[in-house]
């Protein structure tokens, strides 16, 4: 019994293949065997097929002997042959592999049958990236391929932030009855890069922390500035603009205006990307990691435009480190990192999380004089007892909290309530904190500055 | 899948290297399943021919391909398929003729080979992937399949066997087995 497909190339069945591809793939298709298994469908079919032929024998009906023998052919069908190794290449085109995020792509595949024996069950499965999300037509294809054949299909899949290498391919083969089966991974290397542009913040009021070059920060030394800090008795070789001429009519006396010295801050970015940070309030809904990200970027663009020194850092499993630093080729470097670094991925890091190692290497790297924004959901009490002892190690925090808790049972009402009271608990430890919810981060800090001492 | 809340939301699905569950719909493709009633309402007619009463219990099994189909089991097809066999072996008991009821057995085995086949489908492809050359494909091996083994067995019963009794029959098969097992 042949198994050999009735037709091949571009069967009219098939939707209509569009070229849409810009860019081809790398066609090396790398093919790793996996397992051979027994589907056992066809078990029991002999023992039927014997019991018709024992009643038709007992009954003395040549039908039923025939329908036996039949059926006995069928488990004949069902023992020939092996599944045969899927010898596909496999190649993919990406109709853009630098998409901004939620940008649709569309993913073209063509799969070659490069082997000698013809395919007649061939199911694959193709690996999509685990951080994007099929929005048009399965990732998926069930076709039958004689020699040199080609079946296409297509899907689109919905950008987001970060780096996606696509994982192989995974062709299923049975034989023509179905009764064994053979899966190969058919590895072809694709990539889609997709970094958001940095959208501008607003203005980010920063700690008293800073570092002796000028910037925007208000500090409480005096000296040259905008804002009234002080006065003081005049000395030889004061400016005669900050001269208090107003005291001199009034009382005859000499007094020098001290302004509050603006400074620049050294800042460090600290994202929460911890497995635990990777909730949302609905299934569809970003993480927080996705939101921490967004707002460190807005802060990123906001502070470095001030003047001030940015870096970035992460808390997780895999390390994460953007020194502090200004200029147009570090905010390059900053958005790249903020898009790409696999720490911050859109699905959570492999491996363990040690929180004091992890701690005391940061200390390490961190400037003496830099302060720390932490962006945090604080979903834990880690979160709030890394703030406190980065605060105490005299880092300045200010926490920046998304609110991903969601109010509709029970138990996501009590983790909303432990998120209010570990705010709290900052709060009352003298850390300032943020949080947003439906509100743009910008907004939130907008309102939450008026309520702020320096 | 954009984030980890979005992992195992799928219904109970067996490939666990599935990315996109929520998107895929797991029951078998139309074709198949439209394909399998169809075999089966011909193996019911020809078991009619046969016998009525065996058409009506093939008949039941070709409901019983639906609901298989419609539940995603393998198991409600095994009993349909074991029903429709009872429903053949009882049109052959009340005196069937052949002819109707080897294209009944080879309709019912095509009807519950290609439900099955569909589940399988339905499980790593989805209904929504492109399917049905695959599909024709394994319903044309099966009923090459079906035809040779038919035009064997009723090519010797028409020339060696025409008058024998049932019995030399049979064991003119056991040979044939016996045949095929030492060659295997």
């Amino acid at each position: 019994m042949s198994a050999r497909p009735t037709e091949a190339g571009s069967p009219g069945d098939d939707a209509a293949s569009r070229e849409t591809g810009d860019r081809e793939a790398t066609p090396a298709t790398e093919r790793t065997p996996l397992r051979r298994s027994e589907t056992a469908r066809w078990d029991g079919i002999a023992g039927v097929a014997l019991a018709l032929v024992g009643v038709g024998v007992v009954t003395r009906q040549p039908g039923l002997v025939l329908a036996g023998a039949v059926g006995l052919g069928y488990a004949v069908y069902a023992r020939i042959g092996e599944a045969p190794e899927a010898t596909v290449e496999v190649s993919r085109t990406v109709s853009d592999d630098a998409p901004a995020p939620g940008d649709e792509v569309t993913v073209a595949v063509r799969a070659r049958n490069v082997g000698d024996a013809p395919l007649p069950d061939l199911r694959l499965v193709d690996g999509v990236p685990s951080g994007l999300e099929v929005v048009d037509g399965p990732a998926r294809i069930a076709t039958a391929l004689r020699p040199g054949a080609t079946a296409t299909f297509e899907y689109t899949v919905r950008a987001s932030r970060g780096e996606h290498e696509w994982e192989p391919t995974r062709g299923i083969t049975r034989t023509a009855a179905g009764s064994r089966e053979r899966a190969t991974e058919l590895a072809t290397p694709t990539r889609i890069v997709c970094t958001p542009e940095l959208s501008a913040g607003g203005d980010l009021p920063l700690r008293g922390l800073t570092t002796i070059d000028h910037g925007r920060v208000p500090t409480d030394v005096g000296g040259a500035g905008v804002e009234f800090h002080a006065t003081r008795e005049y000395r030889r070789g004061d400016p005669v603009k900050r001269i208090d001429w107003n005291r001199r009519a009034r009382t005859g006396e000499l007094a020098t205006l001290e302004l509050r010295e603006e400074r620049a801050a050294t800042v460090v970015l600290l994202i929460d990307a911890r497995e635990s940070a990777y909730a949302a309030s609905e299934p569809d809904a970003d993480t927080a990691v996705e939101a921490s990200v967004e707002a460190a970027g807005q802060a990123f663009t906001a502070l470095l435009d001030g003047g001030d020194r940015v870096g970035i850092a992460a808390v997780g499993p895999r390390d994460c480190w953007l020194s502090p630093g200004a200029g147009t080729a570090h905010a390059a470097r900053g958005r790249e990192t903020l898009a790409t670094d696999p720490a911050l991925a859109p699905t959570p890091s492999e491996g363990r999380f040690y929180g004091s190692l992890w701690l005391r290497r940061f200390r390490r790297r961190l400037p003496a004089d830099a302060q720390v924004l932490f962006f945090t959901p604080l979903l834990d009490d880690y979160a709030v007892s890394l703030a406190r002892r980065i605060d105490a190690h005299g880092h300045l925090v200010t926490v920046c909290s998304p609110d991903v808790t969601a109010g509709d049972t029970p138990g996501t009402r009590l983790v909303s309530f432990e998120r209010r009271e570990r705010l709290r608990e900052l709060r009352g430890a003298g850390i300032r904190a943020v949080e947003w919810g439906d509100r743009s981060f910008p907004v939130a800090v907008a309102r939450a500055t008026g309520r702020w001492s320096r | 899948m954009v984030a980890v809340s979005r992992r195992g939301t799928a219904d109970g699905d067996a490939d666990p290297g599935d990315t996109d569950d929520r998107e895929r719909d797991a029951r078998p493709p139309t074709v198949a399943v439209a394909a399998s009633l169809v075999a089966g309402a011909v193996a019911a007619l020809s078991a009619f021919l046969a016998a009525p009463l065996g058409g009506a219990l093939v008949g039941l099994a070709t409901v019983g391909f639906l609901a298989g189909s419609l539940r995603r089991s393998a198991r409600i097809l095994s009993w349909a398929a074991g029903v429709g066999v009872v429903g053949i072996a009882v049109a052959g008991y009340l005196g069937g003729a052949v002819e109707p009821l080897l294209a009944a057995g080879v309709a019912l085995a095509l009807a519950w080979d290609l439900a099955d086949h569909g589940i399988s489908l339905g499980e790593q492809v989805g209904r929504d992937g492109r399917t049905r050359r695959n599909v024709a494909v394994h319903a044309g091996t099966n009923l090459l399949a079906g035809g040779l083994s038919v035009a064997v067995v009723y090519g010797t019963y028409l020339a060696a066997a025409g008058n024998q009794p049932v019995a030399a029959l049979a064991l003119l098969l056991f040979g044939a087995v016996a045949l095929a097992s030492a060659v295997r």
